[in-house]
Protein backbone atom coordinates (compact mmCIF):
# COMPACT_ATOMS: atom_id res chain seq x y z
CA UNK A 1 0.00 0.00 0.00
CA UNK A 2 1.42 3.37 -0.96
CA UNK A 3 1.96 6.06 1.61
CA UNK A 4 -1.07 7.97 0.47
CA UNK A 5 -3.28 4.92 0.62
CA UNK A 6 -2.00 3.97 4.04
CA UNK A 7 -2.46 7.51 5.23
CA UNK A 8 -6.01 7.67 3.96
CA UNK A 9 -6.83 4.23 5.36
CA UNK A 10 -5.60 5.35 8.76
CA UNK A 11 -7.56 8.57 8.55
CA UNK A 12 -10.66 6.66 7.52
CA UNK A 13 -10.27 4.12 10.32
CA UNK A 14 -9.86 6.70 13.04
CA UNK A 15 -12.30 9.28 11.70
CA UNK A 16 -15.28 7.20 10.60
CA UNK A 17 -16.96 7.04 13.97
CA UNK A 18 -16.64 10.69 15.10
CA UNK A 19 -17.65 11.91 11.66
CA UNK A 20 -20.60 9.54 11.59
CA UNK A 21 -21.72 10.63 15.04
CA UNK A 22 -21.47 14.29 14.09
CA UNK A 23 -23.50 13.79 10.94
CA UNK A 24 -25.98 11.57 12.78
CA UNK A 25 -26.51 14.32 15.33
CA UNK A 26 -27.44 16.67 12.51
CA UNK A 27 -29.50 14.47 10.20
CA UNK A 28 -31.07 12.18 12.80
CA UNK A 29 -31.32 9.06 10.66
CA UNK A 30 -28.53 6.48 11.08
CA UNK A 31 -28.95 5.11 7.56
CA UNK A 32 -28.89 8.51 6.01
CA UNK A 33 -25.89 9.52 8.08
CA UNK A 34 -23.95 6.39 7.08
CA UNK A 35 -24.74 6.96 3.45
CA UNK A 36 -23.66 10.58 3.47
CA UNK A 37 -20.50 9.95 5.46
CA UNK A 38 -19.49 7.13 3.15
CA UNK A 39 -19.96 9.41 0.18
CA UNK A 40 -17.96 12.13 1.89
CA UNK A 41 -15.03 9.78 2.56
CA UNK A 42 -15.12 8.69 -1.08
CA UNK A 43 -14.88 12.32 -2.08
CA UNK A 44 -12.10 12.81 0.44
CA UNK A 45 -10.10 10.05 -1.26
CA UNK A 46 -10.87 11.51 -4.67
CA UNK A 47 -9.34 14.78 -3.46
CA UNK A 48 -6.95 13.37 -0.89
CA UNK A 49 -4.00 15.55 -1.81
CA UNK A 50 -6.11 18.57 -1.00
CA UNK A 51 -7.95 17.12 1.98
CA UNK A 52 -4.82 15.82 3.70
CA UNK A 53 -3.51 19.37 3.85
CA UNK A 54 -6.79 20.72 5.15
CA UNK A 55 -6.45 22.18 8.66
CA UNK A 56 -9.36 20.04 9.86
CA UNK A 57 -9.85 17.06 7.54
CA UNK A 58 -12.56 15.54 9.71
CA UNK A 59 -14.49 18.77 9.56
CA UNK A 60 -14.08 18.69 5.78
CA UNK A 61 -15.63 15.23 5.73
CA UNK A 62 -18.53 16.24 7.96
CA UNK A 63 -19.17 19.39 5.96
CA UNK A 64 -19.05 17.40 2.72
CA UNK A 65 -21.33 14.75 4.15
CA UNK A 66 -23.87 17.34 5.15
CA UNK A 67 -23.64 18.97 1.74
CA UNK A 68 -24.08 15.62 0.04
CA UNK A 69 -27.36 15.23 1.81
CA UNK A 70 -29.30 13.85 -1.11
CA UNK A 71 -29.09 10.18 -1.72
CA UNK A 72 -31.43 7.78 -3.26
CA UNK A 73 -31.75 5.96 0.03
CA UNK A 74 -33.04 9.07 1.68
CA UNK A 75 -35.35 9.79 -1.21
CA UNK A 76 -36.52 6.22 -1.10
CA UNK A 77 -37.34 6.48 2.56
CA UNK A 78 -39.31 9.62 1.85
CA UNK A 79 -41.12 8.43 -1.21
CA UNK A 80 -41.74 4.78 -0.46
CA UNK A 81 -42.47 4.29 3.21
CA UNK A 82 -43.03 0.56 3.05
CA UNK A 83 -43.90 -1.43 6.07
CA UNK A 84 -41.34 -4.11 6.68
CA UNK A 85 -39.38 -3.63 3.53
CA UNK A 86 -38.02 -0.21 3.67
CA UNK A 87 -36.18 2.28 5.76
CA UNK A 88 -37.60 4.16 8.63
CA UNK A 89 -36.99 7.84 8.16
CA UNK A 90 -36.45 8.35 11.85
CA UNK A 91 -33.78 5.70 12.13
CA UNK A 92 -33.36 3.57 15.21
CA UNK A 93 -33.52 5.78 18.25
CA UNK A 94 -31.76 4.82 21.38
CA UNK A 95 -33.35 4.84 24.74
CA UNK A 96 -33.43 7.14 27.73
CA UNK A 97 -31.11 10.10 27.80
CA UNK A 98 -29.48 9.27 24.47
CA UNK A 99 -32.79 9.33 22.67
CA UNK A 100 -34.06 12.42 24.45
CA UNK A 101 -30.84 14.26 23.67
CA UNK A 102 -31.05 13.25 20.05
CA UNK A 103 -34.63 14.43 20.01
CA UNK A 104 -33.61 17.71 21.58
CA UNK A 105 -30.90 18.08 18.96
CA UNK A 106 -33.34 17.40 16.17
CA UNK A 107 -35.56 20.16 17.43
CA UNK A 108 -32.76 22.69 17.16
CA UNK A 109 -32.40 24.78 14.02
CA UNK A 110 -29.99 23.24 11.51
CA UNK A 111 -27.15 25.68 12.14
CA UNK A 112 -27.31 25.09 15.88
CA UNK A 113 -27.23 21.35 15.30
CA UNK A 114 -24.21 21.68 13.04
CA UNK A 115 -22.35 23.86 15.50
CA UNK A 116 -23.12 21.54 18.41
CA UNK A 117 -22.14 18.45 16.43
CA UNK A 118 -18.84 19.91 15.28
CA UNK A 119 -18.02 21.00 18.82
CA UNK A 120 -19.07 17.79 20.54
CA UNK A 121 -17.75 15.14 18.20
CA UNK A 122 -14.85 16.83 16.43
CA UNK A 123 -13.87 19.07 19.31
CA UNK A 124 -13.41 22.02 16.99
CA UNK A 125 -12.84 25.50 18.34
CA UNK A 126 -15.11 28.37 17.49
CA UNK A 127 -12.86 29.78 14.78
CA UNK A 128 -12.57 26.47 12.95
CA UNK A 129 -16.30 25.87 13.14
CA UNK A 130 -16.89 29.35 11.77
CA UNK A 131 -14.55 28.71 8.85
CA UNK A 132 -16.12 25.34 8.11
CA UNK A 133 -19.66 26.66 8.11
CA UNK A 134 -18.77 29.95 6.46
CA UNK A 135 -20.21 32.07 9.24
CA UNK A 136 -18.86 34.57 11.73
CA UNK A 137 -17.28 33.41 14.96
CA UNK A 138 -19.80 35.49 16.87
CA UNK A 139 -22.62 33.68 15.13
CA UNK A 140 -21.04 30.36 16.11
CA UNK A 141 -20.94 31.49 19.74
CA UNK A 142 -24.61 32.50 19.57
CA UNK A 143 -25.65 29.16 18.05
CA UNK A 144 -23.55 27.31 20.55
CA UNK A 145 -25.02 29.20 23.46
CA UNK A 146 -28.60 28.63 22.35
CA UNK A 147 -27.95 25.00 21.55
CA UNK A 148 -26.32 24.40 24.91
CA UNK A 149 -29.28 26.06 26.59
CA UNK A 150 -31.64 23.63 24.90
CA UNK A 151 -29.46 20.65 25.77
CA UNK A 152 -29.23 21.81 29.37
CA UNK A 153 -33.02 21.96 29.55
CA UNK A 154 -33.18 18.44 28.21
CA UNK A 155 -30.60 17.18 30.66
CA UNK A 156 -32.50 18.82 33.50
CA UNK A 157 -35.81 17.38 32.37
CA UNK A 158 -34.33 13.91 32.05
CA UNK A 159 -32.76 14.23 35.45
CA UNK A 160 -36.07 15.32 36.96
CA UNK A 161 -37.96 12.45 35.36
CA UNK A 162 -35.33 9.99 36.32
CA UNK A 163 -35.43 11.09 39.92
CA UNK B 1 -32.34 21.79 41.95
CA UNK B 2 -30.76 18.90 40.13
CA UNK B 3 -27.34 17.84 39.01
CA UNK B 4 -27.46 19.75 35.73
CA UNK B 5 -28.69 23.09 37.05
CA UNK B 6 -25.30 24.59 37.64
CA UNK B 7 -23.50 22.94 34.74
CA UNK B 8 -21.18 25.11 32.71
CA UNK B 9 -21.56 25.13 28.98
CA UNK B 10 -18.56 22.86 28.76
CA UNK B 11 -20.15 20.51 31.25
CA UNK B 12 -23.37 20.36 29.24
CA UNK B 13 -21.46 19.62 26.06
CA UNK B 14 -19.41 16.95 27.79
CA UNK B 15 -22.52 15.31 29.19
CA UNK B 16 -24.13 15.38 25.78
CA UNK B 17 -21.01 13.97 24.16
CA UNK B 18 -20.74 11.18 26.70
CA UNK B 19 -24.36 10.24 26.33
CA UNK B 20 -24.49 10.38 22.55
CA UNK B 21 -21.16 8.62 22.18
CA UNK B 22 -22.62 5.64 23.97
CA UNK B 23 -25.15 5.12 21.22
CA UNK B 24 -24.17 2.32 18.86
CA UNK B 25 -23.28 3.33 15.32
CA UNK B 26 -22.43 1.31 12.26
CA UNK B 27 -18.91 0.05 11.86
CA UNK B 28 -17.06 1.51 8.89
CA UNK B 29 -17.42 -0.07 5.48
CA UNK B 30 -14.37 -1.57 3.81
CA UNK B 31 -11.88 1.19 3.06
CA UNK B 32 -11.08 -0.37 -0.32
CA UNK B 33 -14.69 0.06 -1.35
CA UNK B 34 -14.64 3.67 -0.27
CA UNK B 35 -11.44 4.23 -2.22
CA UNK B 36 -12.88 2.55 -5.29
CA UNK B 37 -15.82 4.86 -5.11
CA UNK B 38 -13.48 7.80 -4.76
CA UNK B 39 -11.49 6.64 -7.77
CA UNK B 40 -14.70 6.42 -9.79
CA UNK B 41 -15.49 9.99 -8.86
CA UNK B 42 -12.00 11.10 -9.87
CA UNK B 43 -12.25 9.22 -13.15
CA UNK B 44 -15.55 10.85 -14.01
CA UNK B 45 -14.10 14.23 -13.19
CA UNK B 46 -11.36 13.79 -15.79
CA UNK B 47 -13.41 11.76 -18.25
CA UNK B 48 -16.03 14.32 -19.11
CA UNK B 49 -13.79 16.82 -20.94
CA UNK B 50 -12.09 13.99 -22.81
CA UNK B 51 -15.37 12.53 -23.91
CA UNK B 52 -16.52 15.90 -25.16
CA UNK B 53 -13.50 16.01 -27.41
CA UNK B 54 -14.12 12.53 -28.70
CA UNK B 55 -17.70 13.39 -29.50
CA UNK B 56 -16.61 16.33 -31.60
CA UNK B 57 -14.11 14.28 -33.60
CA UNK B 58 -16.31 11.28 -34.16
CA UNK B 59 -19.62 12.99 -34.80
CA UNK B 60 -21.82 11.20 -37.25
CA UNK B 61 -20.68 7.66 -36.57
CA UNK B 62 -23.20 5.30 -35.07
CA UNK B 63 -23.27 2.28 -32.86
CA UNK B 64 -26.08 -0.01 -31.92
CA UNK B 65 -27.05 0.33 -28.33
CA UNK B 66 -29.23 -2.63 -27.71
CA UNK B 67 -28.90 -6.22 -28.70
CA UNK B 68 -31.62 -8.77 -28.17
CA UNK B 69 -30.08 -11.92 -29.44
CA UNK B 70 -32.74 -14.62 -29.74
CA UNK B 71 -35.24 -13.06 -32.05
CA UNK B 72 -32.65 -11.56 -34.28
CA UNK B 73 -33.78 -8.03 -33.90
CA UNK B 74 -31.94 -5.11 -32.58
CA UNK B 75 -33.96 -2.64 -30.68
CA UNK B 76 -32.65 0.81 -31.32
CA UNK B 77 -32.62 3.40 -28.66
CA UNK B 78 -32.21 7.08 -29.08
CA UNK B 79 -28.74 6.72 -27.64
CA UNK B 80 -27.78 4.62 -30.64
CA UNK B 81 -26.90 7.71 -32.62
CA UNK B 82 -23.85 8.25 -30.47
CA UNK B 83 -20.42 8.24 -32.11
CA UNK B 84 -18.78 4.87 -32.67
CA UNK B 85 -15.92 5.65 -30.32
CA UNK B 86 -18.30 5.83 -27.42
CA UNK B 87 -19.89 2.91 -25.70
CA UNK B 88 -23.65 2.76 -25.66
CA UNK B 89 -25.34 4.25 -22.64
CA UNK B 90 -26.90 0.88 -21.93
CA UNK B 91 -27.21 -2.54 -23.46
CA UNK B 92 -29.85 -5.22 -23.06
CA UNK B 93 -28.87 -8.79 -23.87
CA UNK B 94 -30.83 -12.00 -23.56
CA UNK B 95 -28.77 -14.71 -21.92
CA UNK B 96 -28.86 -18.40 -22.79
CA UNK B 97 -31.25 -19.40 -20.01
CA UNK B 98 -33.78 -16.72 -20.84
CA UNK B 99 -32.51 -14.24 -18.32
CA UNK B 100 -31.93 -10.70 -19.43
CA UNK B 101 -28.76 -8.76 -18.75
CA UNK B 102 -28.90 -4.99 -18.54
CA UNK B 103 -25.62 -3.11 -18.62
CA UNK B 104 -25.84 0.56 -17.76
CA UNK B 105 -22.90 2.82 -18.49
CA UNK B 106 -24.56 6.19 -18.50
CA UNK B 107 -27.82 7.43 -17.10
CA UNK B 108 -29.31 8.25 -20.46
CA UNK B 109 -32.45 7.37 -22.35
CA UNK B 110 -34.44 5.66 -19.62
CA UNK B 111 -37.52 5.58 -21.85
CA UNK B 112 -35.56 3.65 -24.47
CA UNK B 113 -34.36 1.13 -21.93
CA UNK B 114 -37.83 0.79 -20.47
CA UNK B 115 -39.35 0.23 -23.90
CA UNK B 116 -36.72 -2.35 -24.78
CA UNK B 117 -37.30 -4.31 -21.61
CA UNK B 118 -41.05 -4.23 -22.10
CA UNK B 119 -40.65 -5.34 -25.69
CA UNK B 120 -38.71 -8.29 -24.41
CA UNK B 121 -41.44 -9.27 -22.01
CA UNK B 122 -40.26 -7.66 -18.81
CA UNK B 123 -42.84 -5.35 -17.25
CA UNK B 124 -40.49 -2.56 -16.34
CA UNK B 125 -40.30 0.99 -15.13
CA UNK B 126 -37.03 2.83 -15.68
CA UNK B 127 -36.32 6.31 -14.39
CA UNK B 128 -33.03 8.16 -14.49
CA UNK B 129 -34.54 11.40 -13.31
CA UNK B 130 -33.53 11.42 -9.67
CA UNK B 131 -36.83 10.06 -8.58
CA UNK B 132 -38.74 6.85 -8.54
CA UNK B 133 -41.85 6.33 -10.57
CA UNK B 134 -44.50 7.34 -8.03
CA UNK B 135 -46.99 5.02 -9.69
CA UNK B 136 -44.92 1.95 -8.80
CA UNK B 137 -45.81 -0.01 -5.69
CA UNK B 138 -43.05 -2.30 -4.41
CA UNK B 139 -43.83 -5.98 -4.19
CA UNK B 140 -43.51 -7.51 -0.70
CA UNK B 141 -39.96 -8.74 -0.28
CA UNK B 142 -38.94 -7.08 -3.50
CA UNK B 143 -36.81 -4.28 -2.10
CA UNK B 144 -33.24 -4.71 -0.95
CA UNK B 145 -33.26 -4.43 2.81
CA UNK B 146 -30.94 -2.19 4.74
CA UNK B 147 -28.37 -2.42 6.17
CA UNK B 148 -26.31 -5.29 4.89
CA UNK B 149 -29.06 -7.84 5.23
CA UNK B 150 -29.16 -10.74 2.82
CA UNK B 151 -31.51 -10.37 -0.12
CA UNK B 152 -34.91 -11.94 0.18
CA UNK B 153 -35.62 -15.19 -1.71
CA UNK B 154 -37.72 -13.24 -4.17
CA UNK B 155 -34.86 -10.85 -4.91
CA UNK B 156 -32.43 -13.73 -5.37
CA UNK B 157 -34.78 -15.33 -7.86
CA UNK B 158 -35.66 -12.26 -9.87
CA UNK B 159 -32.12 -10.82 -9.82
CA UNK B 160 -30.05 -14.01 -9.78
CA UNK B 161 -26.66 -12.48 -10.36
CA UNK B 162 -24.93 -9.76 -8.46
CA UNK B 163 -25.17 -6.37 -9.90
CA UNK B 164 -22.60 -3.67 -9.76
CA UNK B 165 -23.08 -0.17 -8.60
CA UNK B 166 -22.28 2.90 -10.60
CA UNK B 167 -20.07 4.09 -9.05
CA UNK B 168 -18.99 1.32 -6.67
CA UNK B 169 -20.91 1.72 -3.46
CA UNK B 170 -19.45 1.42 0.01
CA UNK B 171 -22.58 -0.41 0.97
CA UNK B 172 -22.42 -3.80 -0.61
CA UNK B 173 -25.91 -4.44 0.62
CA UNK B 174 -27.14 -2.50 -2.38
CA UNK B 175 -26.18 -5.46 -4.45
CA UNK B 176 -25.04 -8.84 -3.35
CA UNK B 177 -21.89 -10.67 -4.14
CA UNK B 178 -23.32 -14.14 -4.41
CA UNK B 179 -26.65 -15.77 -3.93
CA UNK B 180 -26.37 -17.58 -0.60
CA UNK B 181 -26.25 -21.30 -1.02
CA UNK B 182 -25.70 -21.16 -4.74
CA UNK B 183 -22.38 -22.91 -4.38
CA UNK B 184 -21.08 -21.32 -7.51
CA UNK B 185 -18.18 -18.92 -7.50
CA UNK B 186 -19.17 -15.29 -7.68
CA UNK B 187 -19.07 -13.99 -11.22
CA UNK B 188 -16.50 -11.43 -12.11
CA UNK B 189 -17.37 -7.95 -11.04
CA UNK B 190 -18.51 -5.68 -13.82
CA UNK B 191 -15.98 -3.16 -15.00
CA UNK B 192 -15.78 -0.06 -12.90
CA UNK B 193 -18.29 2.53 -13.89
CA UNK B 194 -20.85 0.02 -15.10
CA UNK B 195 -23.90 -1.48 -13.55
CA UNK B 196 -24.94 -4.92 -14.69
CA UNK B 197 -28.36 -6.13 -13.64
CA UNK B 198 -29.53 -9.61 -14.53
CA UNK B 199 -33.29 -10.11 -14.55
CA UNK B 200 -34.98 -13.52 -14.58
CA UNK B 201 -38.41 -12.79 -16.09
CA UNK B 202 -39.55 -16.34 -15.40
CA UNK B 203 -39.11 -15.77 -11.68
CA UNK B 204 -41.40 -12.77 -11.56
CA UNK B 205 -44.56 -13.54 -9.63
CA UNK B 206 -47.89 -12.82 -11.29
CA UNK B 207 -48.64 -9.13 -11.51
CA UNK B 208 -45.02 -8.28 -10.80
CA UNK B 209 -42.49 -6.33 -12.78
CA UNK B 210 -39.22 -4.59 -12.07
CA UNK B 211 -38.27 -1.04 -11.36
CA UNK B 212 -34.82 0.30 -12.16
CA UNK B 213 -34.22 3.78 -10.92
CA UNK B 214 -31.36 6.21 -10.66
CA UNK B 215 -30.58 8.48 -8.72
CA UNK B 216 -28.83 11.71 -8.11
CA UNK B 217 -25.70 13.55 -9.10
CA UNK B 218 -23.61 10.78 -7.62
CA UNK B 219 -24.84 8.45 -10.34
CA UNK B 220 -25.96 5.58 -8.20
CA UNK B 221 -28.18 2.97 -9.70
CA UNK B 222 -30.94 2.12 -7.38
CA UNK B 223 -33.23 0.93 -6.26
CA UNK B 224 -33.64 -2.13 -8.37
CA UNK B 225 -36.75 -3.75 -7.06
CA UNK B 226 -39.76 -5.90 -7.78
CA UNK B 227 -42.97 -3.92 -8.13
CA UNK B 228 -46.62 -4.58 -8.82
CA UNK B 229 -47.48 -4.18 -12.46
CA UNK B 230 -49.82 -1.41 -13.46
CA UNK B 231 -50.37 0.61 -16.64
CA UNK B 232 -48.82 3.65 -14.97
CA UNK B 233 -45.81 1.79 -13.60
CA UNK B 234 -44.86 -1.03 -15.91
CA UNK B 235 -47.12 -0.34 -18.83
CA UNK B 236 -49.39 -3.33 -18.37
Amino acid sequence: MSNERAEFADFFRTSWEPCLRAVLAVVGSPQQAEDQVAEAFARAWASWRKVRRHPAPRAWVVRTALNAGTSWWRRRSRELPLAGHDLTASGRPGEGLDASLLTALRHLPLRQREVIALRIFLDLDTGTIARQLGIEAGTVRTHLSRGVMALRRELMATNDHGG
Amino acid sequence: MNAHDDMTDTGVLSAARDSLSAMPVASPPDVETIMARGRARRRRRYLVPGMTGMLAVAAGAAVAVTTLAPVGHQATARASRQPATRLAAWTVTRLAGGDISVTIRELKDPAGLQGTLRADGVPASVTFASQLNPACRPYPGGTIPWPAQPPTPLLRQVFPKPYGILPPSPHQSRGWSQAPGSGSPPPASPPAGQTVIVIAPAALPGHAGVQIAATDGAGWIGPVQVVYTSPQCTGS
